[in-house]
């Protein structure tokens, strides 16, 4: 009886040792023959579309939102915290000079936004919460004067304007490029007062408003 | 700060207002504006970024002749369409007041402004006359890895084709010379074998002293992109300080300066130990060699280092690495045993796909050629490389580290295929340039210190520089400053801006900017970048490539350069292309480059395409198509693991210079600051330079933040403000100064010491004391 334990348990280990043999030989085999089909390398453009509805889901609270006598940004600060249309925004309140990331920092606020009491001013949301090393593109402010004198002049802002026909919706005159979330900036109280949008609940923004962000040379006229 | 439901809550509560809001005066819609002005039509234009060796694609908006916007290339699978605070703001350097414009001679110890044509006579003759005077390797020049392509080729032929010397060196040989010894020893051929795309399939990320999320911070973002949306990825910080990038990553590991040598060899141990060597691979594809030890630091002027390599076994290895079992080498490296055996799991898991980065922190050190090696000998035993998702990489700092200095060869023992210490190389170099070959001197002069250290003792009488400012990037400006201000040396400086370099010139050229001439980078994925001249350089202002056409003119080698002023860097190009025929560094032709976002080489001709991965026979047609790996910068095919024991590092921090010195970077500053103070954005952001302290040591000499203290070392002193818990954390017993602020240089502190093989300067590691001022 005890023999035959002995027997038989002597089989469950080796079966075991097989099965550890087969395995390992398997992975090994696996580590020599990689071979993965690669896909079409990511050439993609950055995805101009993602991100588009992002904030849908507070469309209605935007439409809501009071401004609780918040100091809304207008439009001139907005540029103002720009080196040109199109730049990344400076930072303009104090910042810790952490060695953090924004997920765990800026993105608290600027995530969905909210009321900040300490500067009695609503969170601006950023159309790109994908990115969190923020301090990457954006910078604070921790001195006021230049190491020498510049002579750079910003352009004008895009403005909102060559409506194609009388009435019809105006085209979005800036490119979409890290600003493909236009409720990001048009909609809620954080927005600039001058480009907040009456009807944010719309959301499908791009089914009305189209792009035209005055590149000279990206179309060329079709030639068959 | 509220949270969102308190906001909902107060939302409700005012509701009643929420109607109101609507009507509040000065909240426009945007169809209230139809009737403003136009605001013109902007032209974008594509080309790489100025600054690092990432190599984003830009499109450069312009409008009526001027620079206006920048934004990232959507089409560049570099960056698709993400660049970092320095690129999008990097136009605007040039309307900085003091743009130099004309050229100026120094007369009578005041600069002059001159004519062009005046000033190129007068460096021409200058440099004849030398030679003539003094010999042919009396005179310099001195470049740059921010250099284009054509700029870089008509450096090497007019130097080593037309005058017939080697003093032809480069700031790369500060950044990147010792990855370029790596690569040769280990494989014999020059560059990273995979891409950027391997970022979308490695699952393990182990930074090698690489503070990428400000250095790289275009990559970084692609990597943790990556970790967002497929959970499998894991980001590990091997380092000598706490930066952004350790807070980013899953792990973060702190090591002792110089100890990355030990935690190499340590990992290649436990990979031995545990059975998790790729046999086949090892089998087939490598061989063993050892090197010379107790190399030296190449502290003393004129020093001579010659490796020799000889042959071992498995065996052999094996038994050297006895040393580094993990728990032997603790004390050195300050790493536990359990972190060590951790790493060495990641790399030896045969499901997990592995790429190690690096870039200055093993570069820039004593022993960087070694530390090299040394990290792809875990790859190598692994069989992790050249793969997608598999093999180490090793970033470049400049934009065209890899297109020009280390492709071109703007270093004095090379050219721009192969060396001078090559009879056929030679002769490959004097038939396209049209020069007898015996022109070509075959031995190598001065590597960059040295070349200082030559101007210093008035061996070099005459040099020019081009496209970088030594005398704040050098390691122990405290001796090169004095040396360049000897009357013994006539100093020529081409720069967009002034800069403590031009302060010594004695004729200051001014140089076209990047985008205000046509040119060529290749960045650290072997992607080499065309771009379209964009807007009309200021005043006289010219593109270097052909300034040094016209002193090479000047000085009668007219012949050697029948290039076009419009179109020399097209014409520059195409010969240059002929020298990497074949199929191992194929370059992409001209068409090809004006119409995408940048081409990898080996460009396949029959394909069209880039060939991402090397000496994997499935991507690299140069490889023997019979194995299924070929490294055949090697005669046998075979990549090379090296023993290279750990050594201790020049200067160690003893009772009078406790601290660890450490330099380098940050993200706002690109090197020694000429274009990014001038940046107001950036500027207003990084003021100055600081020295970042450990608050233990701080509290221990009662230093608060902002205070300002001196760095000393044996070699000089600079004052700056203290910076405790701030951008940078480093360790207990370390200090860490940004090197960009000329008014705090903190080059006059460090130590010259470099890589025996590289000749790399050191700048990681040197001992300093601090003192409350």
């Amino acid at each position: 009886m005890k023999q035959g334990y002995v027997i038989i348990g002597f089989w469950i280990v080796l079966l075991i040792a097989a099965g550890f043999i087969v395995k390992a030989s398997l992975t090994e085999e696996q580590a020599l023959n990689y071979s993965e089909i690669i896909a079409e390398p990511a050439t993609n453009a950055l995805p101009v579309e993602e991100g588009m509805f992002r904030l849908a889901g507070s469309a209605k609270a935007f439409l809501q939102r009071p401004n609780m006598g918040a100091t809304s940004t207008n439009l001139e600060e907005y540029y103002k915290r720009r080196a040109f249309p199109g730049a990344p925004p400076i930072i303009p309140h104090p910042t810790e000079e952490a060695h953090s990331m924004g997920g765990n920092d800026c993105l608290q606020c600027h995530q969905n936004g909210g009321y900040v009491d300490e500067y009695k001013a609503f969170a601006p949301i950023t159309p790109h919460t994908e990115y969190i090393n923020c301090k990457q593109c954006h910078l604070p402010v921790n001195t006021t004067g230049v190491f020498k004198p510049n002579r750079w002049k910003k352009t004008d802002a895009p403005e909102a304007k060559q409506q194609a026909l009388l009435g019809s919706p105006p085209i979005i005159p800036h490119s979409l490029e890290m600003r493909n979330n236009c409720l990001a900036c048009h909609a809620g109280p954080s927005a600039p007062a001058e480009i907040r949008v009456s009807h944010p609940d719309r959301v499908n923004c791009r089914q009305c408003h189209a792009l035209n962000d005055n590149a000279k040379n990206t179309t060329k006229i079709w030639t068959r | 700060m509220m949270n969102r439901r308190n906001f909902l809550k107060k939302a409700a509560a005012a509701s009643a207002m929420a109607a109101a809001a609507t009507m509040i005066p000065g909240i426009l819609f945007a169809s209230d504006q139809i009737d403003k002005k136009l605001s013109g039509d902007i032209n974008w234009t594509k080309g790489p970024c100025r600054f690092c060796g990432v190599g984003c694609g830009v499109l450069i908006g312009t409008q009526k002749g001027k620079a206006v916007a920048v934004k990232g290339d959507p089409n560049c699978s570099v960056n698709k369409g993400l660049l970092c605070v320095k690129g999008y703001h990097q136009i605007m350097c040039t309307s900085s007041a003091d743009r130099l414009t004309k050229p100026l001679v120094k007369k009578n110890g005041k600069y002059v402004e001159t004519s062009m044509e005046e000033a190129l006579d007068l460096v021409a003759s200058k440099m004849k006359e030398t030679i003539e005077k003094h010999g042919k390797d009396s005179v310099a020049m001195y470049t740059s890895g921010q250099s284009t392509i054509p700029e870089g080729y008509v450096a090497s032929k007019f130097m080593k084709g037309a005058i017939g010397t080697n003093n032809l060196d480069c700031n790369a040989r500060l950044c990147m010379a010792s990855a370029v010894t790596g690569f040769l020893t280990t494989f014999g051929a020059d560059e990273p074998m995979g891409c950027y795309e391997d970022i979308e399939h490695a699952n393990v990320f182990v930074l090698w002293g690489n503070n990428m999320a400000e250095m790289h911070p275009v990559l970084f973002s692609r990597m943790l992109d990556n970790r967002l949306n497929r959970k499998n990825v894991k980001i590990i910080d091997l380092a000598t300080r706490t930066t952004r990038t350790s807070k980013a990553a899953d792990k973060s590991i702190l090591f002792k300066p110089q100890s990355d040598l030990a935690i190499a060899n340590a990992i290649c141990y436990e990979l031995i130990n545990n059975g998790w060597v790729n046999n086949s691979f090892v089998e087939k594809h490598i061989a063993f060699n050892k090197g010379k030890t107790n190399i030296g630091y190449g502290l003393e002027d004129k020093f001579k280092f010659k490796d020799k390599a000889t042959p071992i076994d498995f065996d052999q290895y094996k038994s050297f690495l006895e040393d580094y079992r993990p728990d032997k080498v603790e004390a050195i490296t300050g790493v536990s045993a359990k972190d060590i055996k951790y790493l060495a799991s990641l790399y030896g898991d045969p499901n997990l796909k592995v790429v190690s980065f690096w870039c200055m922190g093993m570069n820039q050190h004593t022993r960087g050629t070694w530390i090299n090696n040394l990290v792809y000998n875990i790859h190598l035993l692994t069989g992790k490389i050249s793969q997608p998702g598999n093999g180490p990489f090793s970033l470049t700092g400049q934009p065209s580290a890899c297109g020009t200095a280390r492709e071109v060869g703007t270093f004095t023992h090379k050219l721009p295929k192969g060396v001078v210490m090559n009879k056929k190389h030679r002769e490959l170099a004097a038939k396209i340039w049209k020069v007898p070959y015996e022109r070509i001197p075959d031995k190598p002069t001065y590597h960059a210190t040295e070349m200082f250290r030559a101007v210093d003792r008035g061996d070099i009488k005459f040099i020019w520089t081009q496209v970088t400012n030594p005398l704040v990037s050098l390691p122990k400006t405290s001796r090169y400053r004095p040396a360049m201000q000897k009357d013994s040396c006539f100093v020529v400086v081409s720069d967009v801006f002034p800069t403590p370099t031009s302060d010594v010139a004695d004729v200051i050229l001014p140089a076209a900017w990047h985008v205000e001439k046509s040119g060529l980078y290749g960045n650290s994925e072997r992607r080499t970048q065309y771009w379209d001249k964009m807007v009309e350089a200021p005043g006289e202002a010219m593109p270097d490539a052909w300034m040094t056409i016209e002193i090479a003119r000047r000085m009668g080698y007219g012949d050697l350069f029948p290039y076009s002023k419009e179109n020399h860097h097209e014409e520059i190009y195409n010969e240059y292309r002929q020298f990497h025929a074949g199929k191992k560094h194929n370059m992409a032709p001209l068409e090809v480059l004006k119409k995408q976002s940048g081409v990898i080489w080996p460009y396949i001709e029959e394909t069209g395409k880039s060939t991402q991965w090397r000496f994997n026979s499935k991507y690299d047609p140069a490889c023997n198509q019979d194995k299924d790996f070929d490294f055949y910068g090697k005669p046998d095919g075979k990549a090379v693991i090296w023993q290279r024991p750990y050594e201790p590092a020049p200067e160690i921090p003893d009772n009078e210079y406790p601290f660890w010195l450490n330099t380098g970077r940050v993200i706002e500053h690109w090197h020694t600051g000429s274009m990014t103070r001038r940046i107001p954005v950036l500027h207003q952001a990084v003021p100055n330079a600081y020295v970042e302290l450990h608050p233990d040591d701080a509290k221990q000499m009662g230093i608060r933040n902002k205070q300002k203290v001196k760095v000393i070392s044996r070699r000089g002193t600079t004052i700056l403000p203290a910076s405790i818990n701030e951008r940078g954390l480093p360790t207990k017993g370390q200090v860490f100064v940004p090197f960009f602020d000329e008014s705090m240089m903190i080059n006059d502190v460090t130590l010259d010491a470099f890589c025996p093989i590289s000749k790399e300067p050191d700048y990681k590691k040197c001992a300093v004391r601090i003192e409350k001022v």
